[in-house]
């Protein structure tokens, strides 16, 4: 795995990108912030310059306009500089008023530019066609007309000067401006701080978010671990967790619950491989050793027909139990073939119980049933193997002189199937398990009934796959009942079977 | 040599038996851990084969049960080969363990390895003046020829053998050399051992008047 492709790592990016980006708009923002603040500061301080030589060149361009006090005659001498160039025609021919040829300031409004007071602040004052009216001392020399823009008021910024410049409605154009290294230095100190800031906050995000990813992670972690080592054969192997409730907590009781099953599974195929195997071994080593025995010399015909006929009954058993074995396989796979087609349990019963009347003989048992005619929906041959299992079991645990009852009727809806025996019953320890494979409630090889320890298992296998039940009452000494339960089908029934 | 065998399956004991029989064996015979556990207690036998899955009482029982009492070689025989049904059946007490199926050959290898080490024996052949008793090939040479004996006059010599310097009472001889169903004479012994005398030297074997025979 490329470390691109870990979880951890994309998540990684995609936090630092978000968190980046995140930083870096604030970081702008408050930047702009900072900026437009000083130079707003700034710019407060042109405007009023620029307000205060415009009062000094109104007075000087109009003075029949303005009170008398407001132009005291001392100030009348012309104190700046004479404006080059010639006067303008233009104006002079349709303005009563004498063309502003200077801007005379008072001596407080001088201080607002010269000297310490002055702060490095300048004025230059032009004409319409581009003269110079007046400027102060400190302006710098390569200064020039502005372009008049939209507004007649606009703050521009040159190099490290700011300035103001303002359009009179006459034409003329004032431009006052400040030296603002100090402010341009605030605001960089400014984006120095915030740059050590945000990287700081980044990597600090950073370390935490991969913390946090790692933490987060871990059970995945744990995950893999545990189903690699699984996948390798360990199925013991399971997720260690004490967390319960989040997300990742449920994900692994579920793995952990299926990890169970699955190893439940594995090891019931196991065991069924196992006591398989077990089953054929004992038929095998009769075959094995009636055969070396026979061999092992010239004999007469006896002992071989003898040692013949053990290896048949050998070879019956094994494949009674491979037979057995197949329908549990096919029932396990689920291949139930033709269970749909309807069919009637109380002939069948009756076929199998006519089928059973030697053995019940043989073993003195008397064999009863009480048939009803049903229908059900199901696979007659499995059927018919249930109730051959279940009556072929009734008879052979039974006692001498026992008997076995059989019933079959409807009960709202359901066909119930009844096995009753008069037998020895089944043990409380052993009903558990009488349904497992292989299980014998003998631990004997029961050689002499000649069974597979699968008949009830097939039994149950069926019935389950025909949508039905099977349950078992016994009373030790007394005897016990089968019963089945098939679901019943929704055809009418037929008239009586003789049974 | 006396053996025992417990199984419940019919035709494996009939097998077992019978071929146990060819091979100079007096066998007896159990289908049940019941029976079984009665006959291994009632009589010191050479060798018992139990099979683990027996009706009434579990080899398992039968074989803890008889420890209590005897010291027979048990060779059990099992269909369940996992690796803990052999250590428990050794640690048990079982002496040998055999999973079914089985070959004979192999059954009785390990039976007579079962009753040698039981006599403290570590090899096959015995060399007694002589004569060498060969147990795997059921023979006795002598300076390489052939002694032709029946097969009840090896069981003697062997017998014998295996406990050479101890005198072997008539009793003893006869539990070990017929089973349970034989109605031989006891007077027979003394046919059988006669012949040896005949067909191995009247030095052979030794007769302690009251006490038994012996091999010096």
């Amino acid at each position: 795995m490329k470390f691109y492709h870990s979880i951890r790592w994309r998540l990684q990016l995609w936090h630092g990108l978000l968190l980046m980006l995140v930083l870096v708009g604030f970081g702008y923002t408050a930047w702009q912030l900072e900026r437009a603040t000083q130079l707003q500061r700034v710019d407060q301080d042109l405007e009023r310059r620029v307000a205060v030589i415009a009062g000094a060149m109104r007075r000087g361009k109009s003075p029949q306009d303005r009170p008398p006090q407001d132009r005291p005659p001392q100030d009348r001498p012309p104190q700046g500089r004479p404006p080059p160039g010639p006067p303008r025609e233009d104006r002079s021919s349709n303005i009563a008023a004498p063309p502003p040829t200077e801007v005379r300031l008072s001596a407080r409004d001088e201080s607002l530019f010269e000297g310490d007071t002055g702060n490095g602040f300048y004025y230059v004052a032009w004409l319409e066609d581009g003269r110079q009216i007046s400027r102060s001392e400190s302006a710098p020399t390569q200064i020039s007309l502005p372009e008049r823009g939209q507004e007649p008021a606009e703050a521009r910024s040159r190099g490290n000067l700011r300035e103001y410049a303002r359009f009179m409605d006459t034409g003329e154009c004032i431009i006052v401006g400040r030296d603002i290294s100090d402010e341009v230095a605030v605001i960089h100190r400014f984006s120095w701080m915030l740059g050590t800031a945000g990287s700081m906050v980044f990597l600090l995000a950073l370390g935490g978010g991969w913390l946090i990813s790692t933490r987060t992670l871990r059970p995945l972690a744990e995950i893999g671990d545990a189903a690699t080592k699984i996948a390798s054969g360990d199925l013991s192997q399971r997720i260690a967790t004490d967390d319960t409730c989040s997300e990742l907590g449920v994900l692994i009781r579920v793995l952990n619950d299926t990890f169970d099953r699955l190893q439940a599974s594995f090891a019931r195929q196991a065991q069924f491989t196992a006591d398989a195997s077990h089953e054929l071994r004992t038929p095998i080593s009769v075959v094995i050793t009636q055969t070396q025995a026979a061999l092992a010399r010239e004999r007469p015909a006896s002992e071989y027909r003898d040692s013949l006929a053990a290896c048949q009954r050998a070879a019956q058993r094994m494949r009674r139990l491979t037979e057995s074995l197949l329908v549990l396989a096919r029932l396990d796979s689920g291949e139930a073939s033709a269970i749909h087609a309807s069919c009637d349990l109380s002939v069948i019963a009756s076929d199998v119980i006519d089928l059973l009347r030697t053995l019940a003989a043989q073993q003195n048992v008397s064999l009863h049933a009480e048939l009803t005619p049903t229908h059900c929906i199901g696979n007659g041959e499995q059927l018919g193997q249930v109730v051959t299992n279940l009556v072929s079991n009734a008879i052979t645990y039974n006692q001498p002189g026992g008997s076995v009852r059989v019933s079959v009727s409807t009960e709202s809806n359901v066909v119930v199937l009844t096995v009753t025996d008069t037998g020895q019953g089944i043990a409380p320890e052993d009903m558990p398990h009488i349904f497992e494979r292989f299980y014998r409630a003998d631990p004997a090889r029961t050689s002499v009934t000649g069974r597979s320890g699968l008949g009830l298992a097939i039994t149950r296998a069926i019935v389950a796959a025909h949508g039905g039940s099977l349950e078992v009452t016994s009373e030790q000494s007394m005897g016990s009942t089968f019963t089945v339960r098939v679901p019943q089908a929704s055809a009418d029934q037929d008239g009586p079977v003789e049974s | 040599m006396r053996i025992l065998i417990i199984e419940d399956e019919v035709d494996l004991l009939a097998s077992l038996a019978k071929a146990l029989r060819e091979e100079g064996y007096a066998v007896d015979t159990a289908t049940d851990g019941e029976e079984g556990l009665y006959k291994a207690q009632s009589w010191d036998y050479d060798a018992l084969v139990l099979d683990v899955m027996l009706p009434r009482i579990d080899g398992w029982a039968v074989l803890q049960r008889l420890r209590q009492t005897k010291k027979s070689p048990v060779l059990m025989l099992t269909a369940r080969d996992a690796a803990r049904d052999r250590v428990r059946g050794l640690d048990t007490g079982a002496d040998d363990y055999m999973v079914k199926p089985f070959d004979l050959d192999e059954l009785f290898a390990r039976l007579r390895a079962l009753i040698r080490r039981a006599a403290g024996q570590t090899r096959n052949t015995l060399d007694i003046n002589g004569h060498v008793i060969d147990t795997a090939a059921r023979r006795v040479t002598c300076d390489g020829h052939v002694i032709a004996l029946t097969a009840r006059e090896y069981a003697l010599v062997e017998f014998l053998a295996l406990h050479r310097g101890e005198v072997v009472t008539r009793t003893t001889l006869y539990e070990h050399l017929f089973d349970e169903d034989d109605n031989t004479l006891s007077n027979l012994l003394d046919v059988h051992v006669s012949n040896l005398r005949k067909k191995l030297g009247t030095g052979f074997i030794t007769t302690h008047r009251g006490h038994g025979y012996c091999i010096e």
